[in-house]
C-alpha cells in the first residue's frame, strides 16, 4: 500500500489543527479580549498610571470631588467628600478594581488618546466636570439620613443630573475599602448596590402617570367610576390604600387620592397590548447610554393577561424600575412629554483647562403628547395641592407630584414620591424612594422631595 | 536547473535578515540602548548566514525549512532578550550548538544506511533514558523530567522523542519483520509505545505523553490498512483518559482550570489567566516590542512564550508564528511524500508530526483552546535540549530531502 494518500489526509488534519488555532485566537480577540483585559486581576491596567496623574472630578460649580495625590511611585486617590459620592464616582482599588465613573471614564481619567509622548515624565489625565450640584447632593444625602433608599434630582429640559444619592453607602477610599471589603460585601443591606441607578423596585402608584397617559390617548379621561374600594377581576383582588372606598369619582380625583380601583379598572379595560406599548414609550425594557452602569427597567411577562395589565397599571406585578427612571418619568411630564436622556458628565477638560468634549442633551423617548403632558401636569399639581402629595406643598411655588406605596416581598412597603417644580416652568424633577419604609409614599418620601426642591429653588 | 539562478530562496533569506536587523535594533532602542542586544542580534544573524550558506553551497536539499526555523528562532531570541537578556545570551549559545548538531546529524544520517535495522537500540536507549530520569531526575514544575550533570541539565524526554520516532519508523516502514520472541513487530511497537507513555506518566509529563500518543496514532492511520487497530487504540486511550480524569487530581485540576480558570484566578487558574491577560492586552497589533509586561506571565520564557508574542506583537504576530509552523510542516510533509525509501518516509513523517502536534498542544493550551499541558514551543521557547533536539530533527529531515534531491537530479523541492 502506498502511504502517500493517507499522508495527505494527515496533512489535511494538521492544516485544520493550525487553522483552528488561528481562528480561535481571532475569535478570542474579537469577543472575549475586552472583558479579559479589563479584569481587575490584569495588572497591566495599572501600569499606565505610573506615568499619569489621574484626572480630577469636579461638580457643576467646580467643587473638587476626587483627586490623585502623587507621592513618588505611589498614587493615592482621594475623595474629599468621602462617602457622599460612593455610588456616583465609585471606587478605585488595586485589589478590587474600579467602579462607576472611575471605571466607565477610566480612559479619559488616564488621558488616553493623548498624543504627546513623554519619557518618564508625569502626564496629567483629563478632568471630569459633573452636572451634579454638590450642595444639593449633600443636602439630599442629609435628608435621606440613615434610611435606605435613593434620591434623584434632574433638570427636566436637559436630563442633567443634579443629585444622585443612594444609601446605604460605603467609604470609597481604597485603604478603607481593602480593609473592610469582606464586611461590606457580606453586609445584608448591600451597601455596594447603587440603588438610584441599579436598584430595581416596583414603582407603585407613581406609575399611574404612565397609565393616565394611556387613558388620555384612549379618550378615557372623561369617564367616571364607581369606586367600591376593591377591584376584583379574574381572581385578582386589589384594594385601595387604607381600604377606602371613594364612591363616584372622575380620573382627576382618582389620581389625586391614588385610587387603585380606578387605575386597575383602566388597565383591565385597555388591555395588555396598550399597557405594554405605553411601558415601551416610557423606555421600560430599553437600555440607554448613561454615564454609570444602569439596570434596565423591566416588564416581564411571557404572556400578559388583562389581570396582569390591571396590576401593572398601578405599578405592581412584574414591573420593576430604577429610581432614576421613575424620576425621568415625571421629568417627561415636566418637559412637554419629551423624556430626555439623563447625563452626569457635563464636560471633559484637560488639566490646562482646554475643553475636549461637552455633552449635549438628547431626546430619549417621546413619552406623551404635549396636550397629554399639560393634562397630567394639572393632575399632578392637584395631587400635591389636595391629594396624597400634600406633604410636598411649598408656599409660593406650584409643585406637581405623585406618591407611591409599592408592595414588595416583605410586609413593609417601599415609599415613593416623584414630582417637579415650579409647575409652570419646571427647573427640577425629583424622585425619592425609601426602601421598606412601611408608611405611605406621601408621609415620609414627600417631605424629602419638598425640601430638596425648596433648596434647589433657593426658597 | 534553478540551483543558483532563481531568486526564489534568496528573497526570503533577505527578508529574514531584514527582520533580524529591524527587530534587534528596535529592541535596542526600547530597552535602554543596551549594546548586548545588538551583539546578540549580530551573532544570530552571523550564525544564520553561516548555516544557510553551507546549506546552499553544499546543496543540502530543501532551502526553506531552515530559513523558516531561523525566522522562528529570531522571534524567540528577540523576546527572550526582552524578557531577560541572560536568556537571550544563553539561547544564542544553544542555537550555535544546535547548528553544529544540525550538520552533524545531517552527515551521520545521510551517510549511515542501516538506521532501519536498529529498533532494539532505539527501544533500549529510550528505556535507559527514562530509567536514568527516574533515578537521577529533578522535579521542575511538577514534572520529574530533568537530569543534571554538574551545572549542565537536560531533558531526556526530548531526546527520547527522536528515538521513539526512529523506533516507530522501523516497524511502519516494514524494515523490521522478524518477530521478537514470537511477538510481531506490530505488537512490539505497540508495547514499546505504551511503555514510553507509562514512563512519562510516572514523570507527570502530560504534554509529551500527548505528543507521543498522537504521533503513534497518526502513524497507525497512515500505515495500517485495517483501521480497526486505530479504533482500538483511540478507544482504549479514551477510556484511560476518563479514568485518569476520575482518579488523578493532576488531570482534574488541568481540566477545571481549562473550563473555568476565572473561578480561581489567584491559584489554580493563575497561569492560564495570566496568559489570557497578556493576549487580550496585546490586541491585534500588539503593544510593541518592549512595551508589554510579559514578566507577569509565569514560565514566559519556555512554555508560555506564545502569550508574550501575542502581547507584544499582537494576535497577528501570533497567527504569523502559527502559519510559519504550518509552512514548515507543509514542506516536511512534501519531503515525506516524495521520499522513496520507506524508512526515510516514515522518519520524516514522524518528525513532521512531532513539530506539528507539539506546536498545536502548547499554542492551543496557552490560548485556552485545549487544556494546558506544559511543553516547549519548538525553536521559539528557551531551552538547550529543546533547541538542540529540534535542530537534530531538522538535520535528519534535511538529509532525507537531500537524498531525494540528488536522486532526482536537483530540483524536486524547488517548486516555483
Amino acid at each position: 500500500m502506498n502511504p502517500n494518500k493517507r499522508i495527505i489526509h494527515v496533512l489535511v488534519v494538521v492544516c485544520v489543527m493550525f487553522l483552528s488555532l488561528v481562528t480561535y485566537l481571532l475569535y478570542f480577540n474579537m469577543f472575549q479580549a475586552e472583558e479579559v483585559a479589563t479584569n481587575p486581576y490584569n495588572k497591566r491596567q495599572w501600569e499606565d498610571e505610573k506615568f499619569v496623574k489621574r484626572g480630577n472630578i469636579y461638580d457643576a460649580n467646580g467643587i473638587l470631588l476626587a483627586e490623585t495625590e502623587v507621592d513618588g511611585d505611589t498614587r493615592i486617590r482621594r475623595y474629599p467628600k468621602g462617602r457622599l459620592y460612593s455610588h456616583v464616582i465609585g471606587y478605585y482599588s488595586r485589589t478590587y478594581g474600579k467602579s462607576q465613573l472611575e471605571m466607565l471614564y477610566d480612559k479619559e481619567l488616564l488621558g488616553h488618546g493623548d498624543i504627546t509622548i513623554s519619557f518618564n515624565e508625569l502626564r496629567s489625565g483629563y478632568d471630569l466636570n459633573l452636572t451634579i450640584d454638590h450642595s444639593l447632593q449633600q443636602y439630599a444625602y442629609d435628608q435621606l439620613g440613615n434610611r435606605q433608599g435613593a434620591v434623584v434630582a434632574l433638570e427636566p429640559a436637559t436630563g442633567r443630573i443634579l443629585a444622585l444619592v443612594s444609601r446605604p453607602d460605603f467609604d470609597p477610599a481604597a485603604e478603607s475599602l481593602e480593609q473592610n471589603w469582606n464586611a461590606i460585601v457580606e453586609q445584608e443591606n448591600s451597601p455596594l448596590l447603587a440603588r438610584a441607578t441599579q436598584g430595581l423596585y416596583p414603582p407603585g402608584s407613581t406609575y399611574k402617570i404612565a397609565t393616565t397617559t394611556a387613558a388620555y390617548e384612549k379618550g378615557l379621561i372623561g369617564t367616571t367610576f364607581e369606586d367600591t374600594g376593591l377591584f376584583e377581576k379574574d381572581g385578582l383582588k386589589v384594594s385601595n390604600y387604607g381600604e377606602k372606598a371613594y364612591g363616584t369619582i372622575d380620573l382627576k380625583q382618582a389620581f389625586s387620592v391614588s385610587s387603585n380601583f380606578v387605575f386597575c379598572s383602566l388597565g383591565y379595560e385597555m388591555g395588555p397590548e396598550t399597557v405594554q406599548e405605553t411601558a415601551q414609550r416610557f423606555g421600560i425594557g430599553k437600555s440607554f447610554d448613561f454615564d454609570l452602569a444602569m439596570s434596565k427597567s423591566q416588564i416581564q411577562y411571557k404572556t400578559m393577561y388583562p389581570a396582569d395589565a390591571a396590576l401593572v397599571s398601578i405599578g405592581q406585578g412584574q414591573l420593576l424600575m430604577t429610581p432614576l427612571h421613575v424620576a425621568m418619568m415625571s421629568a417627561a411630564v415636566a418637559n412637554d412629554g419629551k423624556m430626555m436622556t439623563p447625563y452626569l458628565v457635563d464636560s471633559i477638560t484637560t488639566a490646562s483647562g482646554l475643553t475636549l468634549s461637552t455633552t449635549k442633551p438628547s431626546l430619549f423617548s417621546q413619552s406623551m403628547s404635549r396636550d397629554c403632558a399639560e393634562y397630567l401636569d394639572e393632575l399632578m399639581q392637584n395631587a400635591v395641592e389636595t391629594g396624597t402629595g400634600r406633604n410636598a406643598r411649598i408656599s409660593g411655588v406650584a409643585v406637581a407630584g405623585k406618591t407611591g406605596t409599592a408592595e414588595n416581598e416583605t410586609d413593609k412597603d417601599h415609599a415613593w414620591f416623584v414630582g417637579y417644580a415650579p409647575a409652570d416652568d419646571p427647573k427640577i424633577a425629583v424622585a425619592v424612594l425609601l426602601e421598606y419604609d412601611g408608611g405611605a409614599g406621601g408621609t415620609n418620601a414627600g417631605p424629602i422631595a419638598r425640601n430638596v426642591i425648596r433648596r434647589y429653588l433657593g426658597m | 536547473m534553478s540551483k543558483f539562478t532563481g531568486l526564489n530562496y534568496r528573497r526570503p533569506a533577505y527578508l529574514l535578515m531584514l527582520m533580524n536587523l529591524l527587530g534587534f535594533f528596535l529592541l535596542f532602542m526600547a530597552n535602554g540602548y543596551n549594546p548586548n542586544i545588538l551583539y546578540i542580534g549580530a551573532g544570530l544573524l552571523g550564525l544564520f548566514i553561516l548555516i544557510y550558506t553551507i546549506i546552499v553551497l553544499c546543496n543540502m536539499g530543501d532551502k526553506f525549512i531552515v530559513l523558516m526555523a531561523c525566522m522562528l528562532i529570531t522571534i524567540g531570541v528577540l523576546l527572550l532578550c526582552r524578557i531577560n537578556i541572560q536568556y537571550g545570551i544563553r539561547q544564542i549559545v544553544w542555537v550555535a550548538l544546535g547548528g553544529a548538531a544540525f550538520f552533524a546529524s545531517y552527515a551521520v544520517y545521510y551517510n549511515i544506511r542501516f538506521w532501519n535495522k536498529l529498533w532494539m537500540l532505539y527501544l533500549l536507549g529510550g528505556i535507559g533514558l527514562f530509567l536514568a530520569t527516574l533515578i537521577f531526575g529533578d522535579t521542575v514544575n511538577g514534572s520529574r523530567n530533568w537530569i543534571s550533570l554538574g551545572s549542565f541539565s537536560f531533558q531526556p524526554a526530548e531526546i527520547t522523542k527522536i528515538l521513539f520516532i526512529m523506533f516507530l519508523a522501523c516497524n511502519f516502514s516494514k524494515s523490521w519483520t522478524d518477530p521478537f520472541y514470537k511477538i510481531t513487530p506490530k505488537w512490539m511497537t505497540w508495547l514499546g509505545t505504551y511503555l514510553f507513555i507509562g514512563f512519562l506518566v510516572l514523570q507527570r509529563d502530560w504534554g509529551t505523553i500527548l505528543v507521543f500518543f498522537f504521533i503513534y496514532i497518526f502513524m497507525i492511520y497512515v500505515y495500517e490498512k485495517n483501521l480497526r487497530f486505530l479504533a482500538l487504540n483511540v478507544g482504549a486511550a479514551a477510556i484511560v483518559a476518563v479514568l485518569g480524569y476520575k482518579f488523578l487530581y493532576h488531570i482534574q485540576v488541568r481540566v477545571s482550570s481549562w473550563l473555568d480558570p476565572w473561578a480561581d484566578i489567584s491559584n489554580k487558574g493563575y497561569q492560564i489567566t495570566q496568559s489570557l491577560f497578556a493576549i487580550a492586552s496585546g490586541g491585534y497589533f500588539g503593544r510593541g516590542i518592549g512595551n508589554g509586561s510579559p514578566s507577569y506571565i509565569p514560565e514566559v520564557h519556555s512554555d508560555f512564550i506564545f502569550a508574550a508574542v501575542c502581547e507584544e506583537m499582537g494576535v497577528f504576530g501570533g497567527a504569523a508564528i502559527i502559519l510559519l509552523f504550518f509552512l514548515i510542516a507543509y514542506r516536511c510533509f512534501k519531503i515525506a511524500i516524495t521520499a522513496q525509501d520507506p524508512f526515510d518516509k516514515a522518519v520524516c513523517l514522524g518528525l513532521t508530526l512531532m513539530f506539528s502536534v507539539q506546536t498545536f498542544i502548547i499554542v492551543g493550551g496557552v490560548i485556552k483552546m485545549i487544556p494546558l499541558t506544559g511543553i516547549t514551543l519548538p525553536f521559539v521557547s528557551y531551552g538547550g535540549t529543546s533547541i538542540v533536539v529540534n535542530f537534530i530533527s531538522l538535520g535528519i529531515i534535511q538529509a532525507i530531502s537531500a537524498k531525494e534531491e540528488r536522486r532526482t537530479g536537483g530540483d524536486s523541492h524547488e517548486s516555483k
